[in-house]
């Protein structure tokens, strides 16, 4: 049957695992400081600004410096200026953090089509690093450890934040702002500060994830770069239960239903377009109707900390 | 009057020396020139009624709050306390009143939680076990904070203090989460705490019998000063009583407050004219089998059955933690019976529809008004009409004039002192705020009045204003369900008093027949 | 009080002064020089000739779009999903405007009562999953933009949903059937402008809606639901009756928006057809405006003007040689701007009335 020999085909072609993996990469670029802030009782609907910022502002920093290292380095900064406004403005200012996001991400949009047509950055894509044997690997090798060298900071980024989170002092803090900040600052924390570092982390990996999707993924910059994608790292995090280990399932789930679209338009199966398109947003709706009510929030999630009021 | 260190006769250096701290909030003065002595070996009692400033000052001492003048020496040594971890190095530690633990964290990271340096599980954890052993306050160190009891949960409050080897440890209002039987515990082990290793124990207590039974020395505090600088052996009740109000104490219901009660039973009670064996008195409210779970599947409430009749006024005891949330929470329509009914005046009131409960004649006022007594952010004259806005309304239309009219005719009779009826509720004092919730409530001619401790954090003044109304509407013909854990304002109000632990009514007496004893073994759960 | 309005006062010029600084400057570090810039955004906005009737035929959809945000807003729900709200409504009024049929005037109103129901049909699936599956709406909304956005395009593609019969496209092969003349809102001519009737519709609504919020019953436990939902489910407010009315009249205006964008839009957007591309980020730009507002109705009429004349501008700012995505930098700061003064005072009131009752704990 041509259906099920669409979906063999699709499971049995590298390809499938290598476009996973990309966009796979790019999600947990960004879900895995995203998750720290959701842990400290934010959640930064300017993830698609960070990620765009990192973008744009890697794209610029390859141009000035001819250097992708550095560009990585400027991508990450670009992140974190994002992150800075969202973090001073809802955790100094304790402006509504949705609002906030949400006009970063319209003028980081702005702001980059602009800029893109002012300075046209030219980009490129980074070097494949082949890790001796296990590149080899049928199937995933390839796609786990023949990448653009990019996409090896995720194997160091990921185990740093699950290290971060439950190893350190700071983490054990971060936790606390987001589960209880009222007890957190009668013990001693700065519930606000530690808030908008979780933050400024979150900038570092999504800008690093933007300068990903330049230098990895696509090889240029455009605007439209991002395409939503911030969103689904959000919904990656709520999926994962607010665990490291979900939120990394989340992320590699979504990233099927995204590379299922190039799969299989690959392999020349005609199906309608608007709904591949339209698949990874809905897998994510379907997912979290299915898991949002079994897993527990942070206590304190999106809740603003102001001292002595609740 | 003599001074604290001339009491304590000795010339060593003190442990704590505090001297002129000045403390004002806007127009209002907190701590006006207050000093006091701390020595090693020592358990001193700082005494004084809610706003008194007692909180202000220790919250100095642990640099929750930086004062605006006057200094502070610790051993001898003049120090500046402006954050919690400078008090934490100076080895001032304090047990908190209102608990700093997370409950999602486990007790080794709840008590490693706001200090400084790296991460060391296992030193926490052996920390723990030694501590445990030490003071006999044995836990586990892995067990989740939230699903300990009450008083376990204390014990890791004692331990996160303790931790950190404080030379000085402030207990800030330590007994209103514990039995009787584990406050007298509580207080054996200040004395081991204090005569072992001389350290310096603070007390801070607005309870008369607790400062008389636990400490050497007391200081009084008053309106933000203080008072009066005592040994405590050479003083009586009345004495402190009369320091701490300024005056001299004869209203039952200040007396209660103060934890002064003659407690033996026997003598008639005087709540009412109808408070003697009228078994007859037809019942306003009826909890029948009534069993309520979290959201989790924990089990809030279990099996409990509950009768007030018109005009009686039933407390309920128990020790903090033990249901008493959840029960208020059920007659709010915010925890719906998983078995079980409740019935008004007979009738089935459904607990899964909002607002059943309020429609069916039952007010509350809640244990935390912000929870859902009041919305802070509108006016006091919205707040009044609350429950039933279409009141002040014509076919769904609130006219103002009606809406300010009765905000004008309750913010008069119940004395709320605000800026006036549009002023936001966030601008008034937490008093003026109880007393908008207890306008509200009694201004829709309840059938059953609950109050959750409902003095929680008043002064004296409106302790008393608050005790007069509950028992004007009990003669008045309203069931009144009182839930506290303050077993005097129990004792001293209540005609009938049934006893809650673990979710479930485990005993009832009649006031007139109270046995202590058994009371306190029902609040420690032992007959359940 | 005068103190405190002059303080008011000082910090929102001083804010906005900030962002127009801040703008100008990009404009000069980019090449540009800001003089020519702004003369252009006042002339493509009210300056020129009929200029200012578009202005506010821009405004008008964004100013529904800020109404129906304000009423999800004063619930407690985070809907910002608008575009998709609003792409649906198009699809909706024009799939049942050209069924339907019927005498011109009745046509419009199936036009507009289409619009809205598609809308509010959008909005609703966000409210049921969040009422019933415990699916955060700031997420779902904003996941169905997309979502939206591709249903539209391929019903767009096809003949029995939206596409026009081949003869009636012209030579673009993505278009909605053009609406006839006798099914458009009409527009009123005052002082030589052409000022569309949709501006006095959505000025209409946003008076009710601030009575509704304000003065009626239904109101007060709207806003009491939004301040403190477990007050209000004590004194009777059922979250999830009110909750999805207010998701789903949210829905309804961005999709109302929409259906006065097709029947009374003209060249502005699509010119009487549904096209690629046709929502033209008026639903972004529509809960930009409400939050400017703070979530009051009226206030949200001046905003929704400065907003449109923004948009009506931008389209003279490329003659400069500047590009005219400048002016969604600039929306986009002054947004962020005047985000700074009720949040700064809120700290501070905050502190204030903490330190005056921190005496009483």
């Amino acid at each position: 049957m041509g259906f099920f020999d669409a979906v063999w085909d699709i499971f049995s072609s590298d390809s499938t695992y290598l476009n996973g993996a990309l966009f796979a990469g790019l999600l947990l670029f960004a879900a895995s400081g995203e998750w720290i802030a959701e842990r400290a009782g934010t959640i930064n609907i300017s993830v698609e600004a960070m990620l765009l910022a990192g973008a744009f502002t890697g794209a610029v920093g390859f141009d000035i410096t001819d250097s992708i290292v550095l560009a990585m380095v400027t991508g990450a900064l670009g992140g974190m200026v994002v992150a800075g406004v969202q973090a001073e403005m809802s955790h100094r200012l304790a402006a509504d953090q949705f609002v906030v996001g949400l006009t970063l991400n319209i003028l980081v949009l702005g702001l980059a089509g602009f800029l893109d047509r002012e300075i046209e950055p030219a980009a490129k894509s980074a070097a494949v690093f082949d890790v001796p044997l296990l590149s080899d690997l049928p199937l995933i090798g390839q796609a786990l450890f023949g990448q653009r060298w990019p996409f090896y900071l995720l194997y160091l980024l990921i185990p740093l934040s699950w290290w971060l989170m439950f190893r350190t002092r700071w983490g054990l803090e971060v936790r606390a702002s987001g589960e209880d900040p009222q007890s957190a600052d009668v013990s001693g924390i700065d519930v606000n500060r530690r808030r908008r570092q979780a933050i400024y982390y979150t900038g570092l990996t999504s800008g690093l994830g933007g300068a990903f999707l330049v230098f990895v993924q696509i090889g240029d910059f455009n605007e439209s770069i991002v395409g939503g994608r911030g969103f689904i790292a959000i919904a990656a995090v709520i999926f994962g239960g607010w665990t490291l280990r979900g939120t990394v399932a989340g992320c590699i789930l979504f990233a099927g239903a995204l590379s299922f679209r190039l799969s299989i338009q690959g392999l020349g199966y005609e199906i309608n377009s608007e709904l591949l398109q339209a698949l990874p947003f809905l897998v994510t709706i379907f997912a979290m109707a299915i898991f949002a009510k079994r897993v527990r929030p942070p206590v304190a999630l999106a809740r603003p900390f102001v001292r002595g009021l609740k | 009057m003599i001074t604290n260190s001339e009491a304590a006769g000795t010339m060593e250096v003190p442990a704590v020396e505090l001297r002129g701290l000045t403390k004002a909030f806007g127009r209002v003065v907190a701590c006006d020139d207050v000093s006091l002595t701390l020595r090693r070996g020592h358990v001193h009692g700082i005494l004084g009624e809610n706003g008194a400033g007692k909180s202000t000052l220790m919250k100095i001492l642990i640099g929750l709050v930086l004062p605006d003048g006057g200094s502070i020496e610790v051993d001898g040594r003049p120090v500046s306390i402006h954050d919690p971890q400078a008090a934490a190095a100076l080895g001032i530690g304090m047990v908190h009143q209102h608990f700093s633990l997370v409950d999602a964290l486990s007790v080794w990271e709840n008590v490693a939680l706001g200090e400084a340096g790296a991460l060391h599980p296992a030193a926490v954890r052996d920390r723990i076990g030694e501590i445990g052993e030490h003071y006999g306050l044995a836990i586990d160190p892995d067990a989740r904070v939230g699903d300990l009891t009450a008083g376990l949960r204390q014990r890791v409050e004692i331990i996160k203090c303790l931790r950190r080897d404080p030379s000085i440890v402030i207990f800030d209002e330590p007994t209103s989460v514990l039995t009787p039987d584990e406050s007298a515990q509580l207080f054996e082990s200040f004395r081991d705490v204090v005569a072992a290793e001389g350290r310096a124990v603070v007390l801070v207590s607005h309870k008369l019998d607790e400062v008389m039974a636990a400490t050497d020395h007391v200081t009084i505090m008053r309106q933000g000063r203080v008072v009066d600088h005592l040994i405590t052996a050479d003083t009586d009740v009345a004495t402190l009583a009369r320091g701490m109000v300024g005056r001299d104490v004869s209203l039952r219901s200040e007396r209660a407050a103060l934890g002064m009660v003659d407690v033996p039973a026997g003598e008639a009670h005087a709540t009412s004219a109808v408070a003697n064996a009228d078994v007859g008195r037809p019942p306003v409210l009826e909890l029948c089998n009534v069993t309520a779970r979290g959201p989790r599947g924990s089990t809030l409430l279990s099996d409990l059955s509950l009768r007030v009749g018109a005009g009686e006024i039933v407390g309920v005891a128990g020790v903090e933690g033990n249901g008493q949330r959840p029960l208020g929470d059920l007659l709010s329509s915010l925890v719906p019976v998983s078995s079980g009914e409740v019935l008004v005046d007979g009738d089935h009131v459904s607990s899964r529809r909002p607002g059943a409960m309020a429609a069916a004649g039952i007010a509350v006022i809640p244990e935390d008004r912000h929870d859902s007594g009041v919305v802070l952010d509108m006016t006091v004259a919205e707040n009044l009409v609350m429950v039933r806005p279409g009141d002040v309304a014509d076919r769904g239309v609130i006219s103002p004039a009606r809406l300010e009219q009765r905000a004008h005719d309750l913010i008069e009779q119940f004395g709320i002192q605000c800026a006036g009826p549009d002023a936001p509720l966030w601008t008034l004092s937490g008093g003026n705020q109880q007393r908008v919730v207890l306008a509200r409530e009694l201004s829709h001619t309840p059938r059953v009045l609950v109050a959750a401790q409902p003095t929680r954090g008043l002064d004296v003044g409106a302790i008393e204003y608050m005790t007069d109304q509950l028992r004007a509407a009990a003669e008045a013909g309203v069931g009144v369900l009182l839930i506290s854990s303050e077993l005097e304002e129990i004792l001293d109000l209540s005609d009938r008093i049934v006893v809650m632990s673990n979710g479930s009514i485990v005993g009832e007496m009649e006031r007139r027949n109270v046995d202590l004893d058994r009371l306190g073994l029902l609040m420690g759960g032992a007959a359940a | 009080m005068n103190a405190r309005h002059r303080e008011w006062v000082a910090l929102y010029a001083g804010s906005v002064a900030c962002a127009l600084l801040l703008s100008a400057l990009l404009v000069e570090a980019t090449g540009g020089s800001w003089r020519p810039v702004l003369d252009a955004l006042v002339d493509g906005s009210f300056r020129g000739p009929g200029r200012w009737g578009q202005t506010l035929g821009a405004a008008a959809p964004m100013l529904l779009v800020a109404l129906g945000t304000i009423v999800s807003a004063r619930a407690g729900l985070v809907n910002i999903g608008q575009e998709g709200q609003l792409l649906i409504g198009v699809a909706f009024a024009v799939f049942f405007g050209f069924r339907i049929g019927g005498p011109g005037p009745v046509n419009i109103v199936v036009v507009l009562i289409a619009g809205a129901v598609g809308g509010a049909i959008w909005a609703g699936v966000a409210g049921l999953l969040r009422f019933w599956r415990g699916v955060p709406e700031v997420l779902s909304t904003l996941l169905l933009v997309t979502v939206a956005g591709q249903a539209v395009a391929f019903r767009l593609k096809h003949q029995s949903l939206l596409l026009a019969p081949e003869a009636n496209r012209g030579n673009r092969n993505q278009v909605s059937e053009q609406l006839a003349e006798n099914s458009r809102l009409p527009n009123l001519h005052v002082f030589g402008n052409d000022v569309p009737s949709a501006a006095f519709i959505a000025v209409g609504f946003a008076v009710v809606v601030a009575f509704a919020i304000s003065r009626t019953v239904w109101g007060f436990r709207l806003r009491m639901l939004g301040r403190n939902p477990r007050a209000a489910r004590r004194a009777g407010v059922s979250e999830r009756q009110y909750g999805m009315m207010a998701l789903i009249i949210g829905g309804a205006f961005a999709g109302l928006a929409g259906a006065v964008m097709l029947a009374g839009g003209g060249f502005q957007f699509g010119n009487f057809r549904l096209v690629p591309g046709f929502s033209a980020s008026i639903g972004w730009t529509g809960l930009l405006v409400a939050l400017v507002a703070r979530e009051k109705a009226l206030a949200a009429i001046p905003v929704a003007v400065v907003f449109g004349a923004l948009r009506t501008g931008s389209g003279f700012v490329g003659s400069t040689g500047v590009e005219g995505r400048i002016t969604d930098v600039i929306q986009g700061l002054l947004v962020l701007a005047l985000l700074v003064p009720p949040a700064l005072m809120f700290v501070r009131d905050r502190r204030r009335a903490r330190a005056a009752s921190a005496v009483r704990t």
